[in-house]
């Protein structure tokens, strides 16, 4: 009953609530929870399409390793960049940080 | 893996937990008597739960049971016989790390639940020790199964049937020793969540049946992490002349009594120490240990 | 695993995951957001081991109970309101990122139902860490270093950005440590 277009689905869905938090969100950190969110979406895709469509391809769960690391990476670098911009503007808000608008 | 594993494995949890709970009377010198400990609990579950004004009462509630499904779980993964390998997965040992991983959020959220400041304090500076702690764990794993060339605890047994992995690499068990501590919350590195401290600890505000769940907890990954020990360290089951499982039953015993004596030996260690030795000693040294086990695997144990 | 054990904990899963998910965004305490997305990503472990996912499923789970103590760390840190008792809107343009979500869940959905995708089954388990182990030393040995390099990367520019000097080492103003 469970298929690769269900699975999927769910991967799509999980998406979308990671977008709405990248988009809806004012401080950079809830934007990096979304980021996190949408990565781990694809991280199920890939599950999934390893479980239903392609079963012996290792290099499917090697994209699913470096999905994760890239986690962690980009959590990393955020919340460095993160403690930089506090530091030098006291606050974290991206509707604040607006050197660069037009 | 039988049907029953589960409840065997319930079943040495809380066994095991009044065992802990008896070496605890014998090192601290009290007399060693089960009858007392259970009452004491059965008393402590009747107490009323005391809750602090604007706390968050969804990590308050939550928290123990976290606490005590990762005890159980890390308990589950331990091999205690040849024919009791607890829940026995292709990547025990991983699934071991993560179950004492999450033992970071769970006091988190108990500290960030009993609403008092130094309460949530407490929790804060756990999780920054287990931050620094969980890499040698993590690390010291991966050293120990690379001999083995599996993930699973049984096979890494095993592997040590002619030579424990404490003679091999002696490096990584003397990482494990003080992370597992740190982990077990035991002395000398329970700065975070010792009741003697400001505030009672991340657990300070926690009465009655959800300190008894933590109190609980806290034993069985004391047991979880003596155990896993034994079989990863001290050749689990293999021993010349008494019954697998005795073997390991004794090694376990050693090992917490070891860890729970330990503590008493020496003050608190202050948390800037802590980190400092962590981060600055022992991720270096446990990058030195898998690297000193890769040499010890090609040299001695693949054929 | 058999087809209903599959079903039984991928199903609740799925749906533990998305819910929790949705209410990161939409909760008010900055230790419960942190802790729900904990919750989401942790679950989503469970997912892939009932999707034949050992490995996986269980280095995620070691992964992100790490990962997201973290997060919560830093959110309590920066976010004016980390108890979430005063009522602060951390959300901007909400009815446009609200559709602008919807639009791309459905069409990604609206792909992966229509595509005609590969029909093969699964006869025993998902590549195990043996095959990953030698997929990563061999075949993507070069992904692999690269990934490492970008990790070491990582590290040391992320410490250096976050170090009190910053990167040219000038002392921080106002006279903290």
């Amino acid at each position: 009953m469970i298929s690769l277009p269900v699975v999927l689905g769910v991967g799509a869905v999980m998406f979308g609530i990671g977008l709405y938090g990248v988009l809806g969100q004012t401080n950079a950190i809830m934007v990096m929870m979304g980021v996190e969110l949408m990565l781990g979406a694809s991280m199920l895709n890939l599950i999934g399409f390893m479980r239903y469509a392609w079963p012996d391809a290792a290099s499917g769960a090697f994209f699913v390793l470096i999905v994760m690391t890239l986690m962690a990476l980009e959590a990393a670098v955020g919340f460095a960049l993160v403690i930089s911009v506090f530091r030098n503007r006291r606050t974290a808000e991206l509707d604040d940080l607006t050197d660069l608008k037009g | 893996m039988s049907a029953a594993t589960p409840f065997a494995v319930l079943a040495v949890a809380l066994g095991g937990a009044l065992v802990v709970a008896c070496l605890e009377q014998a090192v601290a010198g009290a007399t060693v008597s089960p009858r007392v400990l259970l009452r004491r609990a059965w008393r402590q579950v009747d107490q009323p739960l005391t809750t602090a004004r604007g706390h968050d009462a969804w990590l308050y509630h939550l928290a123990p049971p976290l606490l005590l499904l990762a005890a159980v779980v890390a308990l589950a993964m331990v091999p205690w016989a040849p024919g009791f390998r607890g829940v026995e997965l292709s990547t025990g040992v991983i699934l071991f790390a993560a179950a004492i991983a999450y033992v970071t959020p769970a006091v988190l959220m108990a500290g960030w639940g009993g609403g008092r400041p130094l309460v949530v304090l407490g929790g804060f500076r756990f999780v920054a020790l287990m931050l620094a702690f969980a890499m040698p764990l993590a690390m010291v794993i991966t050293a120990v199964a690379a001999p083995a060339e599996s993930l699973r605890p049984a096979a890494i047994v095993d592997v040590q049937r002619a030579v424990p992995t404490a003679l091999v690499q002696p490096l990584a068990l003397l990482l494990w020793i003080p992370s597992a501590m740190t982990v077990a919350m035991l002395p000398p590195f329970d700065l975070a969540t010792a009741r003697e401290e400001l505030g009672g600890g991340a657990f300070g505000q926690y009465t009655g049946v959800h300190a008894g769940m933590v109190a609980l907890a806290q034993r069985i990954l004391v047991l979880a992490l003596a155990g896993m020990t034994a079989a990863l360290f001290l050749s689990g089951w293999h021993g010349p002349l008494l019954p697998p499982a005795v073997w390991m039953a004794l090694k376990t015993l050693a090992v917490a009594t070891l860890m729970l004596w330990a503590g008493r030996r020496s003050p608190r260690v202050e948390l800037d120490r802590l980190l400092s030795l962590a981060w600055k000693l022992a991720i270096p040294a446990a990058i030195g240990a898998i690297a000193w086990a890769g040499l010890v695997t090609l040299l001695f144990y693949v054929p | 695993m058999s087809s209903l054990g599959t079903a039984l904990v991928f199903w609740p899963s799925a749906a533990i995951m998305l819910v929790t998910g949705l209410y990161v965004f939409r909760t008010a305490s900055m230790a419960r957001a942190g802790l729900l997305l904990l919750a989401s990503l942790g679950v989503e472990g469970l997912i892939f081991l009932a999707l034949a996912s050992e490995f996986l499923g269980v280095l995620q789970l070691l992964m992100m109970s790490g990962e997201m103590v973290i997060m919560t760390f830093f959110m309590v840190m920066f976010m004016p309101d980390p108890g979430g008792l005063m009522g602060m809107d951390m959300t901007h343009e909400k009815r446009r990122s609200a559709a602008l979500a919807v639009a791309v869940a459905v069409g990604l959905a609206v792909v992966a139902v229509v595509t005609d995708w590969p029909a093969q089954t699964l006869n025993g388990e998902a590549p195990d860490v043996r095959q990953i182990g030698f997929e990563v030393m061999g075949r993507s040995m070069f992904s692999f270093l690269f990934a490492g390099i970008t990790i070491l990367f990582a590290m040391v520019g992320g410490t250096l950005l976050a170090k009190h000097g910053g990167r040219l080492g000038l002392p921080a103003p106002g006279g903290d440590r």
